[in-house]
């Protein structure tokens, strides 16, 4: 196994599609999905780097689990489904929070998925409609619905992000930049999320190695997390 | 989910051998170390047990205990853990909250007496960092004191090293290095026991189950989490592997690489790490205890012990490759690197990723295949051996034992299906392609190229012939049986020159061309035959089919001879045999003939008067019959009037008496200007030809190279001829005043004047007398100037000689040669115009003298 040059960690509420957005994009496809318990992680080349990819559980019950996955992300997905307004409000609420032991200069993006199922959404849907078994416990099932959850939602919400990690507008990316509306179901827009990502996270592994590399590694003090790399034999 | 079988049960001690009828005494904590197994009991007893493993060549192992030693510990509690420090000989009991040292053979307890007091349970530091062999590092966690606390184990005494508080009372701890990984009340965090600091993992309820913390290897635990996951997590509080996931009542964990394994109160489970997939299940009851030991896997329950067995990795591999499991067999073998010396994991590996690429081939993943096969790197010779008939009949190759997969051949693996078949041939093709100008080709090029050779044939395949005309090992007598069979006989032929049965080629395709065989490949074997001749060294081949080649076309043909490269013409082929076997071949031989007198440009007067003769044939044969072409007529005569003008070797009498009558003025023209008749030439271009050009023409190319008297003799030859005729005809007088005007140079103009009638006027021939005139005067002045020059020259050489003959040399006995220094005895000497006098033979014997090198000699 070799060792990930950095990570990404996807983060959202139960049924908004974490699973299916990375299995759309690892593999090009859209199955049927089960709610994840506990969490399971890609690895994504990239150029010459290697990426890992966490898709986390949204279960309530593997809540806990988060902080440990986002430890030292380089950058993190925060998910909603546009059909369902509680689920933009849930992460500000309960997964802000957990990316407190991400990397000091994380990057967040925030995506509103199943962009499909409202009214203006992505048109090029082609396959047959929601037919997943467990469309119940997420947004309504077809016909189209108006979509509940605007994209100035989630670039307020975005601010909102820059505000509570004190980071200054002006040094990270702009929200029109960040905030994208997907779906997982048709692909729109689902690549252009994970690439933009990969692209904008190349330069933060390079200055993290820089500075790994300036300072003396003593492997037998403790570091803190957000410099330290396992030395884990990987 | 599909299971593998990765380890079998078997019991290792029956619960006879332990409590012998009490039913009360059940088993409290296991150790084993090596061959020694340690079992604590809950009336406080610990038994020693010698493991004996019983190999059995098909099968599982199985084991035996013989039972050594027992001790009590002299109260009736039970004995909560046991830990083997075999280093130092001592087993570390925890019984009673205290932590007692006993010896490991004896079990007695150490004469001194340590003992570490007031401990809910304990672990040892696998990767330890004092360095001091003598010693080892534990960690305690107090009895209701929110504190860690660490120990070096010495052989008889205890000594605290470190105690550091925690923000909730611990409940287990697993150790690496300066790490403890701790399960707190509600959570489980990382702390480093020397700087203090820590690390929150997850929160985690103790009060619903039991944490569990294990060390998995360097810097890396495994702990249960929400939900019954078995999270891991590193030292720097990350995880780096997704999690497994357990049942919700785990009690228990091990690690046997590369599985994780997993203990409910019904079942043993087998994650594997590598990719979190549940493997096994076994059914086992009232399980408590599951630990690995330096590998080994222990489960016990309150009443017998018993040992995971794993099967050996190859095994479980291969069957998973049976199962077609190609990708988990790969992870599988690949986290085995780690595991098995590296030379045997290589030769394991290799045969698992052929295996793998059979796998993949059989079911028409060719690329997949040809990664594999190209990793594994597979004797391609398994690959060919599976379609019918290629490999050579003389390949020595035997398939691998045990075999690499199921198939017989391409036949059965593909059922018959001929679009399967097409397509596994392809790849084929381009595989072995691929590979043959690799390193893996090494030993077997030819059954590679063979069989690659046969593939081509079979499937038509252009690439038959780039085969056979590069450097290839297609071995002979296979192939060609192959090529005959697919009709393929020019490719034969290739194959024949290639293996230097030249003739054999050339008979082949020969048959090719005369409709003998049918191969269509080429239509243009027989100028392919015509190439290869020319290129042959075989002059006997040669030979052999020279009437062949000339008999289907003798202007192609005659190339054989023609065209032949330069560096081997000189010392092999005879012209004269040649022309004589072009004798039958007109066409052939003008063209041989002008190959040796226009290109190789051989100065034989035969060759030249025989082309002559043959270009004059044809000439005469054209034009007897009345209404043949004009423009092939002049085709043939143009080249024989070349040829007469430009060669001078032919024999001009014989070629003038062939010529008589024949009605060729032209060429007896030249004939006659080749003798120096110029009279005879002029005359007939002027009278019988009234071609005046070609009379001026005439002057021109018959003095070509000479001298220029001969040239002037010609013109004016010419122009007396015009004058001739007289002022009548009128013709000749144009003639005659054209040549004059444009030619003035060539002329001797005073002669020309008396010749001409008085008639004519100046301005007629106004450009020849410019002409004329300007060539005088320019003449004068030459001569004038050079007799200018020539006058003063000859000054230059009489002032010489008068300051020369000015002095006068005395000789006498004192005066010395320059070079010999002997005396001069006779009345010669060679000056320098220096003055140096020296011996004429002296001077003669070294002609320069630096100083001048014109020696003014004088008796
Ligand atoms: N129409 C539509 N349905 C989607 C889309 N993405 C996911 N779904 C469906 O939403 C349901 C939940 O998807 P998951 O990807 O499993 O959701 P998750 O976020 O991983 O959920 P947890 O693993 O429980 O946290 C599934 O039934 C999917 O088929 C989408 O873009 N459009
Ligand atoms: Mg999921």
């Amino acid at each position: 196994m070799r060792k990930p040059d950095g990570k990404i960690v996807l983060l959202g509420d139960m049924n908004v599609g974490k699973t299916s957005l990375l299995q759309r994009y690892m593999e090009r496809r859209f199955p049927d999905t089960v709610s994840t318990v506990g969490g399971a992680f890609y690895l994504k080349q990239w150029r010459s780097y290697n990426i890992s990819i966490w898709d986390t559980a949204g279960r309530e019950q593997f809540h806990g689990l988060g902080s440990m996955y986002c430890r030292g992300a380089v950058a993190v997905i925060l998910t909603y489904d546009v059909s369902h307004p509680q689920s933009l409000a849930e992460l500000e609420d309960r997964f802000l929070g957990l990316t407190d032991t991400a990397s000091k200069d994380c990057l967040f993006a925030i995506v509103g998925n199943k962009v499909d199922l409202t009214e203006e959404g992505a048109p090029e849907g082609r396959e047959g409609e929601g037919c997943s078994p467990r469309q119940a416990g997420g947004g309504p099932t077809s016909p189209r619905v108006p979509k509940q959850v605007r994209l100035e939602d989630a670039m307020a919400f975005y601010k909102k992000i820059l505000k509570y990690k004190t980071l200054d507008e002006k040094n990270v990316p702009a929200a029109e930049q960040m905030c994208f509306e997907t779906s997982a179901k048709t692909g729109h827009n689902v690549d252009l999320l994970f690439e933009t990502l990969f692209d904008m996270v190349v330069p933060m592994i390079l200055r993290q190695r820089a500075e790994e590399l300036s300072q003396t590694v003593d492997i037998t003090s403790y570091k803190p997390p957000k410099r330290t790399r396992s030395g884990c034999c990987a | 989910m599909m299971n593998i079988k990765a380890f079998t049960l078997v019991c290792a001690v029956e619960r006879e051998l332990l409590v012998a009828g009490k039913e009360c005494v059940s088993i409290e904590c296991v150790e084993c170390c090596g061959r020694d197994l340690y079992v604590g009991t809950n009336d406080g007893f610990i038994y020693h047990f010698l493991l004996e493993e019983k190999p059995v060549p098909t099968g599982t192992a199985t084991f035996t205990a013989t039972k050594q030693l027992h001790r009590h510990l002299g109260f009736k509690k039970p004995v909560n853990e046991l830990r083997a420090a075999s280093a130092l000989n001592r087993l570390l009991v925890l019984c009673d909250n205290s932590i007692t040292l006993a010896n490991m053979l004896s079990l007695e307890p150490v004469p001194s007496g340590a003992r570490i007091k007031g401990a809910s349970t304990f672990a040892l530091n696998e990767n330890p960092v004092s360095g001091d062999p003598f010693c080892v590092e534990v960690c305690i966690i107090p009895v209701k004191r929110r504190t860690i606390q660490m120990f070096l184990v010495y052989e008889d005494r205890v000594q605290i090293v470190k105690e550091v508080s925690t923000p909730e009372q611990p409940l287990a701890v697993a150790v690496d290095g300066h790490f403890l990984c701790l399960a707190l009340s509600t959570q489980y965090i990382i702390l480093n026991y020397s700087s203090g600091v820590s690390q929150d993992l997850f929160p985690y309820c103790s009060e619903e189950k039991r944490p569990i913390v294990k060390r998995i290897g360097r810097q890396e635990f495994l702990l249960a989490g929400p939900g019954g996951l078995g999270m891991f997590a590193t030292v720097a509080g990350i995880s780096q592997r997704a999690p497994v996931h357990w049942s919700e009542n785990v009690i228990g964990a091990a690690v046997s690489f590369p599985y994780v394994i997993a203990l409910d109160d019904e079942f043993i489970t087998v994650h594997s790490m590598l990719d979190q997939q549940q493997k096994q299940t076994l059914p086992f009851k009232e399980g408590h205890i599951l630990q690995d030991f330096e590998g080994r896997v222990i489960v016990a329950t309150s009443k017998g012990v018993y040992i995971l067995v794993p099967l050996p990795l190859e095994k479980q591999i291969q069957d998973l490759l049976a199962n077609r499991r190609v990708e988990e067999a790969l992870v599988l073998a690949k986290g085995a690197r780690r595991n098995i010396p590296k030379e045997k994991f290589q030769v394991m590996y290799r045969r698992i990723l052929q295996q793998a690429g059979f796998i993949q081939f059989a079911q028409l993943q060719f690329l997949e295949a040809k990664e594999l096969f190209r990793s594994g790197q597979l004797d391609v010779r398994e690959l060919i051996s599976l379609y019918p008939f290629l490999l050579p009949t003389s390949s020595s190759f035997t398939r691998s034992h045990p075999p690499l997969h199921e198939y017989a051949d391409l036949n059965q693996l593909t059922q018959g299906d001929q679009e399967k078949m097409a397509k596994c041939k392809r790849f084929l093709m381009s595989y072995l392609n691929e590979v043959r100008s690799t390193e893996g080709a090494n030993g077997y090029k030819e059954d590679i190229d063979t069989a690659l050779l046969k593939l081509y044939a079979e499937a038509n395949h252009d690439s038959l012939l780039d085969l056979l005309v590069t450097e290839n090992f297609c071995l002979l007598t296979d192939s060609a049986v192959w090529l005959e069979k697919h009709k393929k006989y020019f490719a034969l032929g290739l194959l024949y020159h290639y293996n230097n049965q030249d003739a054999a080629a050339v008979q082949l395709w020969v048959n090719i061309v005369n409709g003998d065989i049918q191969d269509s490949t080429r239509s243009d074997v027989y100028e392919y035959i015509v190439d290869f001749l020319t290129c042959c060294v075989d002059q006997e081949l040669v030979w052999a089919h020279a009437d062949w080649v000339l008999q289907r076309s003798e202007e192609v043909g005659v190339q054989v001879f023609t065209k032949r490269p330069l560096d081997e013409q000189q010392n092999s082929f005879k012209p004269d045999d040649i022309i004589n076997c072009l004798k039958k071949y007109p066409k052939a031989l003008v063209k041989y003939l002008e190959h040796l007198v226009m290109d190789k440009r051989l100065q034989k007067e035969e060759y030249h008067t025989h082309l002559a003769l043959l270009y004059l044939e044809e000439v005469l044969r054209q034009r007897t019959p009345a209404s043949s072409q004009g423009a092939e007529t002049t085709e043939t005569q143009a080249k024989l009037r070349h040829l007469l003008q430009k060669s001078d070797l032919y024999r001009v009498h014989f070629l003038i008496e062939r010529i008589q009558g024949a009605g060729l003025p032209m060429e007896r023209a030249i004939l006659h200007g080749k003798l120096g008749e110029d009279d005879k030439a002029l005359h007939i271009l002027v009278h019988e030809l009234k071609d005046f050009s070609a009379a001026e023409d005439y002057c021109l190319w018959c003095s070509e190279g000479r001298d220029p008297p001969r040239r002037q003799r010609l013109f004016h030859t010419l122009l007396a001829i015009y004058l001739r005729a007289g002022p009548s005809a009128h013709e000749l007088t144009v003639a005659a005043v054209d040549l004059l005007n444009r030619h003035a140079t060539e002329f001797d103009a005073a002669q020309v004047l008396q010749l001409l009638p008085d008639t004519w006027s100046v301005q007629l021939l106004c450009p020849f007398l410019t002409g004329a005139v300007r060539n005088s005067v320019h003449a004068r002045r030459t001569m004038q100037v050079a007799v200018g020059l020539a006058k003063s020259e000859n000054l230059i050489y009489t002032c010489d000689k008068m300051k020369l003959k000015r002095s006068s040399v005395r000789l006498s006995d004192k005066k010395l040669c320059q070079m010999c220094q002997n005396p001069f005895c006779e009345p010669v000497f060679v000056r320098y115009p220096n003055g140096g006098l020296v011996h004429t033979h002296c001077a003669a014997s070294r002609h320069t003298n630096p100083s001048s090198p014109s020696p003014g000699a004088r008796t």
